[in-house]
């Protein structure tokens, strides 16, 4: 079973750097107290590109998503998504995201068409298209062979899959994935990287990864995190040994 | 308005499938039927006062069981992250299993009713103390379940949730008796945040609107708490 591709198109067409950018964090810090586990971010996101942050664990790519995602707010510095504070415009940023958090929760009462609806509705999608846009996610995502399941009795490759649905199933323009790839077998991380692609342009994606390979194959950008600090962006393309560069600035 | 429906409709729902809703529902009915039946066969008087007093104990041993799991079990499984990064306000969610869960506790308590038809069918109850009985127990339960979800949201431990739900019940419960203990003004503070203090007059047949101030104002107390302890980011 695969999952269809859809608008894709080439990347490198997809990069535009000559608009606003879709995500723009400004001397971005978190702090737990006195643990400081985000400090001075400054980075720029273009719409439509994929983009990574890489790093590894405890390096904060978790930490920027959840801000991203209005889960957390930020200690200081001003964090923009699609032109939108995320502090003083919180409710009108998470209308315009999709976030598939690294558990992947779902509900597990719930089977998966049920859950889907239900996040399409608390998403916004108006009651009338609740239905069209259940169907469209699941013939999308392939999800059909499980639509009436409930989603405790899911495979990891279907919870993945049902939780990057419910991200998706309202169209956003930015979609936030914390390590998709997490836990899949490797045919699942070929499915996953192959839609992630095909996302690129219409959304603008941002992955989190501490794969080197997962990032060169699906992003067009990323960004090293280490210890909360942002060590640097390269984009893909003049990137030909990632893994090098990776360690010259670890 | 529509999110707000939407997710009592869930809650509602997650409320109605989960056995533990049923199972405290049956215990609480058991033990009515229980005390019922032999305070009716050793009184002989159609009062339904006791079954009050009765009720207010297990609601604030059984409403914790049904509270414990609202938000502790969705931080434990981490679908809270997926409500607070949906366009939801923090009220709606709370407001939400508070309905829910005040539901369930109201449909137990409407079960009770089967007592009063009893009385009413083979005796002559006096029908303002048992309606005043009611809102007392409504009320009580509005208390008890805001009190238990803000418990809930504290922590992801639903049992450290139930254990603090049912210390802070028996604290108010036993405000009045500490109250002979302290000195002015503490004495009338306690006296006055005392749950069984503004429960029995009106289980008694007086409803005072101080009483019912009291119980609205706790439960809008531990709401906005509540709340303000979700929006904590």
């Amino acid at each position: 079973m695969t999952i269809s591709a859809i608008d894709a198109a080439p990347s490198d067409a997809l990069i535009q750097t000559d608009h606003a950018p879709a995500i723009s964090a400004s001397n971005v810090s978190k702090r737990y107290g006195p643990v400081s586990a985000l400090e001075g971010l400054t980075l720029d996101i273009h719409a439509g590109e994929v983009f990574g942050l890489l790093g590894p664990n405890g390096s904060g790519k978790t930490t920027f998503m959840r801000l991203l995602a209005g889960y957390l707010l930020p200690s200081a510095g001003r964090l923009m998504v699609a032109g939108h504070d995320v502090v003083g415009d919180s409710l009108a940023v998470r209308r315009h995201i999709g976030y598939v958090p690294e558990a992947a929760p779902l509900y597990r009462q719930m089977r998966v068409g049920e859950f889907l609806a239900f996040m399409a509705r608390l998403r916004g999608v108006p009651e009338r298209n609740v239905k069209g846009a259940v169907e469209r996610i699941v013939d999308r995502l392939a999800l059909s062979a499980v639509v009436d399941k409930p989603t405790r009795a899911l495979s990891r490759g279907y919870r993945q899959r049902t939780a990057l649905a419910q991200a998706l199933v309202h169209d956003p323009d930015i979609l936030i994935l914390d390590e998709p790839t997490n836990g899949l077998d490797p045919r699942q991380i070929i499915e996953m990287r192959q839609l992630i692609r095909s996302l690129a342009g219409r959304h603008t994606v941002l992955i989190s990864s501490h794969i080197l390979s997962e990032v060169e194959k699906t992003c067009d950008r990323v960004a090293v995190l280490l210890n909360g600090r942002l060590l640097g962006v390269r984009a893909m393309a003049d990137t030909p040994d990632l893994e090098a560069w990776f360690l010259s600035l670890t | 308005m529509r999110t707000l429906r939407i997710l009592f409709a869930k809650e509602l729902n997650a409320t109605l499938t989960s056995p533990i809703g049923y199972t405290v529902a049956a215990v609480f009915l058991l033990v009515l039927g229980y005390t019922f039946s032999l305070t009716l066969f050793a009184t002989k008087v159609a009062n339904l006062q006791y079954i009050f007093h009765q009720m207010y104990v297990l609601s604030i041993l059984l409403v914790p069981v049904l509270t414990m799991r609202s938000f502790a079990e969705e931080r434990r499984s981490e679908t809270l992250e997926l409500l607070l990064t949906a366009p939801v306000q923090e009220l709606s969610i709370v407001l939400a299993k508070y309905a829910a869960t005040l539901t369930l506790v109201l449909g137990i308590f409407t079960l009770s009713l089967v007592y009063a038809v009893i009385l009413d069918r083979y005796g002559e109850p006096d029908w303002g103390q048992i309606h005043a009985g009611y809102l007392a127990l409504a009320l009580h339960a509005s208390l008890l379940v805001a009190v238990g979800l803000l418990m809930s949201s504290i922590t992801e431990n639903q049992v450290v949730a139930a254990a603090l739900s049912i210390g802070i019940f028996l604290m108010l419960w036993f405000a009045d008796s500490v109250s002979y203990l302290l000195s002015p003004p503490f004495d009338s503070l306690a006296l006055n945040l005392s749950l069984i203090g503004h429960f029995k007059p009106m289980v008694s047949g007086s409803v005072f609107v101080s009483d019912i101030g009291y119980f609205i104002t706790a439960s809008m107390l531990a709401l906005f708490l509540t709340t303000w302890r979700l929006a904590q980011r």
